[in-house]
């Protein structure tokens, strides 16, 4: 069984605030999914054979150039706050 | 008339007669949105002024029609497309509000050749499901019984068509999002071979799996949709180059052709009775078209539960960390710093099965583990779809049921994510080795819930899938409707 410090670690990572009940709850069912994900190790497998699903003639790379963006309104709309025709953000870094 | 239940070859064959024209189709079915669908919960968004104003622009062009393979067709899009001025929730609470800036290359190709959107519809969490209960906005109901789900990610998806609020509908595949569901409402629903269809506009999951993909009530009419939105797209770096055929072409001149069919008896293990007589009876049908059944194997695909459930988690950490309560979406109202500011903005704004599978994934990545989980993961995967490629060299397609069960009640698997997990087994390797797979109903169970059949195609073999379905579906004829629409159109 997981440890819930071991949970908590977890979110920790993943920038998730949990609540009690969730705790609990994550306890028990990343146990026991990662319990049944212990079967992979009965696979004899090769670090070379690796999967390749993207199609061979996929284009990895195009030419990297600027384009005007059609609907400029469209994007601000979805802003929490603007000011002066940019979004206004919360101060995300932090001076010491 | 009546219209609900009319496919994309009778809409266009009426509208070629002058019977009717799409404001008089899309009215009808904006009201059958608005009589049926309090009791689905299958509709996030309608804006009938909106998809009306596109109807009479439509109008005025119907002695051009024939230059528009979708003209005036009622379409319904799942909530995790982009569709410029509709929302795009994607079912989370996190982008609750949240209004498209750009159209979704599947939908701006299928709108191009006269497709109407007649609203946004109802999805598991980040597509994140197989019952659509996972929903921050509710549960959708399933048409055929609706004390049941309609199965997931794309449960609003397929109650939407088979319900009639919609001729077809768009929905993406991840792991079974779209066949499953297909299967617990009695339409044909298509994953397309991984590159076959851009992905750009569409609210990522796990990018090396996620596919689009189309619901509809026959597969001309899934091959007419899969014709009009494939292809190359240049915002799309995983997008094929390869030309697509005309796949209603050749379902036109009804040419037969008999197909080699592979089952594996021990993949199917374990499925209800009445799925797997009906999957047998299927397959009777199938020799009497002269097709011929061969047994193979699929040594790996007993793994593939836990193959994906490591390699999705793992895509969809990454992904989803842009929600972070910054820019846009959801923000908490209590953080103090900006670490809590994304913490407590992901916490209070994510749903338990999006946290659980995001968690998954970080663990799996996290230093120490990553050998261990996802670089394992990524081995077996190989190991699968080497059994496919092997498996190929013996038959045109692998055949299963779509899913181990018809429909379930609601609430039946919610509190166990591993037993709801088992309802993809069938779907799960499929986007795992990167193949087309189409879902066909097949039968009824004893409580008349539909069935559904699974054929499995070659990489790109999308053509020969429509063409083996499409004969199926001549020699099993018209499919049952829920008994909703009984006596309706």
């Amino acid at each position: 069984m997981l440890s819930r410090e071991e949970v908590l670690k977890i979110a920790k990572l993943a920038r998730l605030t949990l609540t009690e009940d969730e705790i609990a709850f994550y306890q028990k069912q990343l146990t026991r999914v990662l319990g049944h994900i212990q079967d992979l190790n009965q696979v004899q497998t090769s670090k070379e054979a690796f999967v390749q699903h993207v199609p061979n003639d996929a284009e990895s790379f195009r030419e990297d150039r600027a384009a005007p963006f059609a609907n400029p309104e469209g994007l601000m709309r979805n802003a929490p706050a603007v000011e002066n025709d940019s979004f206004l953000l919360p101060t995300i870094v932090e001076h010491s | 008339m009546e219209f609900g239940t009319q496919t994309i070859q009778e809409l266009l064959a009426g509208y070629r007669a002058k019977n009717f024209k799409p404001t008089e189709v899309v009215e009808r079915y904006l009201k059958n949105i608005s009589e049926r669908d309090e009791k689905l919960n299958s509709f996030l968004q309608v804006r009938p002024e909106e998809t009306l104003k596109r109807a009479r622009t439509l109008d005025a062009q119907i002695d051009n029609m024939s230059t528009l393979p979708l003209f005036g067709i009622p379409l319904a899009v799942k909530d995790n497309f982009l569709v410029n001025g509709w929302q795009a929730t994607a079912g989370s609470k996190v982008l609750s509000g949240y209004i498209s800036p750009y159209t979704a290359t599947s939908v701006e190709r299928l709108e191009a050749m006269g497709a109407v959107v007649v609203g946004k519809v109802n999805c598991d969490e980040f597509a994140m499901g197989s019952s659509n209960e996972n929903s921050a906005f509710g549960p959708v109901r399933n048409p055929w019984d609706l004390e049941r789900v309609p199965g997931g990610s794309s449960g609003g998806s397929s109650a939407a068509v088979a319900a009639g609020l919609a001729t077809v509908s768009l929905g993406t595949d991840t792991g079974g999002s779209i066949r499953q569901p297909a299967s617990l409402c009695g339409l044909v629903g298509l994953k397309p071979t991984y590159g076959r269809v851009s992905r750009y506009g569409i609210v990522s999951y796990a990018s090396s799996l996620d596919q689009v993909g189309p619901f509809s009530r026959t597969v001309w009419d899934s091959a007419r949709v899969m014709e009009v939105m494939s292809g190359f797209d240049p915002r799309d770096a995983t997008s094929s180059k390869r030309s697509v055929p005309k796949f209603t072409e050749e379902l036109n001149t009804n040419s037969k052709r008999t197909f080699k069919l592979g089952v594996s008896r021990a993949w199917l293990e374990g499925v209800d009775s009445d799925v797997a007589k009906s999957f047998d009876s299927a397959l009777e049908v199938f020799k009497k078209m002269g097709c011929e059944i061969v047994e193979i194997d699929l040594p790996h695909t007993k793994y593939a539960l836990s193959t994906y459930y490591l390699i999705a988690p793992s895509e969809a950490s990454s992904n989803l960390a842009r929600y972070d309560g910054v820019h846009y979406g959801y923000r908490t109202q209590s953080a103090k710093s900006s670490e809590e500011l994304y913490s407590r903005s992901r916490g209070e704004g994510i749903g338990r099965e999006v946290k659980l599978r995001i968690m998954l994934g970080t663990y799996a990545l996290s230093a120490g583990y990553y050998d261990a989980f996802y670089l394992k993961a990524n081995q077996v995967r190989r190991k699968i779809q080497e059994d496919f490629e092997k498996a190929f060299t013996q038959c045109d397609f692998v055949v299963s049921p779509t899913s181990p069960s018809t429909a379930f009640k609601l609430g039946e698997k919610t509190d166990d994510p591993l037993k709801m997990y088992l309802s993809d087994i069938f779907t799960l390797p499929v986007n795992l080795a990167g193949l087309p797979g189409l879902s066909m109903p097949c039968g009824l169970d004893s409580r008349n819930l539909p069935i559904g059949f699974q054929l499995i195609g070659k990489p790109f073999g999308e053509a020969e899938l429509f063409l083996a379905s499409h004969q199926y579906e001549q020699a099993r004829g018209q499919f049952a409707l829920p008994s909703m629409l009984k006596g309706k159109g």
